[in-house]
């Protein structure tokens, strides 16, 4: 089953401003090529893919479960919560 | 607005402080981001009785069912060998959300008060920032869960390695109760899970779980392991699920979820500063051997209620037996997680050994009885 149409089965509450973002795209760059950049990998939301060479964030996606900060070598993600409880939503938990 | 103690987090340990403080007469806030206790947490789960009525009455737990069976699995790529546990005590499976929010309530009848949808972003001396203004208390307890970024903000943990971090996956397909209970033989509030250990594709812990008309599956694996073999969580979850796939075959995915469980902390965490006390996953209190987090999480959110200062805390912390056992569990753990294989194998070849009469396979564990030996010596630590 592909990622998406797990996503589909989660409540979200969209908050307008991102709760994730990358401090500098060229270290990103740089772990991408030494690294294989671990967020990507990590995130069972598939948050984070490289996109002509940039690192794109699809905040909206994220389970908040917290694996891409530690992950991340260079310590490059502002890793923030939804503000007022927005993002997931959880019925069985 | 001044409160006696502002608790951070309506999970079961911020409930559980809530609820101590509350109970003994102090004015209590309880502040949750989640639009409702629950919304954001994620767990297997199966909890155990004895831990919780150590703080709450259970009478009325809202729980899916009654642990009758417990199926321990191991799974190598061509092995696997079962056995069947028939628990003593009383263990329950329960769902997140409605065993929270009924957590959170026990805090609200003893006075707490809860407010929703308010993330706490920062801890200045006794004041407790939020995004809808701040508030002062005269103690602060910290039960933030493992992304605990209040705690770390204080300097009262560091980050989680990638080795000692779980990150667990997990669904929840759906059905009516009568198919459960037919696909899983189950009787009225009975209940059945599955605890499974593999090696294969690299060393994981999974879970299959009876709620009352569904059923949880979920693999937890170590972040450094993740990585190192590139595979990502959905793809994991899923070469576990499939030799499951009958179980859950016709019923609908109704929710998919993941969270980090840490495999590390207190006492290397410190517990405690001043005013501020930190309980539960914040301060990393995961039994890695049992996978039970909820327990721990329950006794330390009481015990930071309840103690007078850091001292006292961080001694209760110690003496409480749902804490040291997570302490003791950690060395043997590490020992035993590069070491699944030779487990899973041993186990099969010892059973099958035994079916067939004929234990001679068993002789090339010979060349390993020191390594062996070392784990039950560790595993002897556990118990007290
Ligand atoms: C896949 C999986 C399976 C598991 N299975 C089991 C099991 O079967 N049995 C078991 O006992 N344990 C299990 N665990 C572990 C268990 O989930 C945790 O140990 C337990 O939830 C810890 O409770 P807690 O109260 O410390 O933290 P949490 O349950 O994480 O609660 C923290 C709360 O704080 C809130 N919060 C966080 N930051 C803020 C902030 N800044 N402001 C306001 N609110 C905030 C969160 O929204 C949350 O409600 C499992 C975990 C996972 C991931
Ligand atoms: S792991 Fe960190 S540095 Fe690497 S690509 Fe991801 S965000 Fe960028
Ligand atoms: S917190 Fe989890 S789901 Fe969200 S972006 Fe990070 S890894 Fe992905």
């Amino acid at each position: 089953m592909r990622v998406e149409e797990r996503l589909y089965t989660l409540r979200y509450k969209r908050d307008e401003k991102p709760h994730l973002e990358i401090k500098d795209q060229q270290v990103c760059n740089k772990c991408h090529e030494t690294y294989k950049s671990p967020c990507i990998t990590v995130c069972p939301a598939n948050v984070y893919s490289f996109v002509e060479g940039k690192i794109i964030v699809s905040y909206e996606n994220c389970l908040e479960c917290g694996a891409c900060k530690i992950v991340c070598p260079f310590n490059n993600i502002v890793w923030k919560y939804p503000r007022y409880g927005l993002g997931i939503s959880l019925r069985y938990g | 607005m001044k409160y006696d103690a502002i608790v951070i987090g309506a999970g079961p340990s911020g409930s559980a402080s809530a609820y101590t403080l509350a109970k003994n007469g102090y004015k209590v806030l309880l502040i949750e981001r989640g639009s409702e206790p629950g919304a954001k947490n994620v767990s297997g789960a199966m909890i155990r009785e004895s831990e919780i009525s150590k703080v709450f009455e259970t009478k009325d737990i809202p729980f899916e069912r009654i642990v009758k069976r417990v199926r321990l699995i191991f799974r190598s790529k061509d092995d696997e060998s079962e056995i069947v546990v028939k628990p003593k005590s009383k263990l329950y499976t329960i769902s997140r959300l409605k065993f929270d929010k009924w957590l959170a309530q026990r805090a609200e009848s003893a006075g707490a008060l809860l407010i929703t949808k308010t993330t706490v972003t920062g801890i200045e001396g006794n004041k407790v920032i939020t995004e809808r203004g701040s508030v002062e208390g005269d103690k602060i307890v910290i039960a933030e869960g493992a992304n605990a970024l209040l705690s770390m903000s204080l300097g009262l943990r560091r980050e989680l390695k990638n080795e000692e971090t779980v990150l667990g996956v997990k669904e929840v397909y759906a059905s009516t109760r009568n198919e459960v209970e037919k696909r899983f033989n189950l009787q009225g509030d009975e209940g059945e899970s599955w605890r499974i250990i593999t090696d294969y594709p690299f060393p994981s812990a999974g879970f299959i779980y009876t709620y009352k008309d569904s059923v949880a599956i979920g693999v937890g694996a170590r972040v450094d392991e993740i990585i190192t073999m590139g595979i990502r969580p959905f793809e994991l979850l899923d070469s576990f699920k499939t030799p499951y796939a009958e179980l859950v075959k016709g019923f609908s995915l109704r929710e998919y979820s993941a969270k980090i469980i840490p495999e590390n902390g207190f006492p290397s965490f410190k517990p405690c500063e001043g005013s501020v006390y930190v309980a539960g996953d914040a301060l990393g209190l995961v039994d890695p051997l049992t996978f039970d987090g909820i327990g721990p999480a329950i006794i330390s959110g009481y015990l930071a209620g309840k103690a007078e200062n850091c001292y006292s805390y961080s001694k209760m912390l110690f003496e409480a037996r749902e804490i040291s056992k997570v302490i003791k569990s950690r060395p043997l753990v590490k020992e035993l997680l590069p070491n699944i294989g030779l487990y899973s194998h041993l186990v099969n070849d010892f059973l099958t050994s035994w079916v067939e009469g004929d234990f001679s396979k068993l002789k090339y564990y010979k060349s390993s009885l020191g390594k062996l030996m070392k784990h039950l010596i560790l595993g002897l630590g556990v118990i007290e």
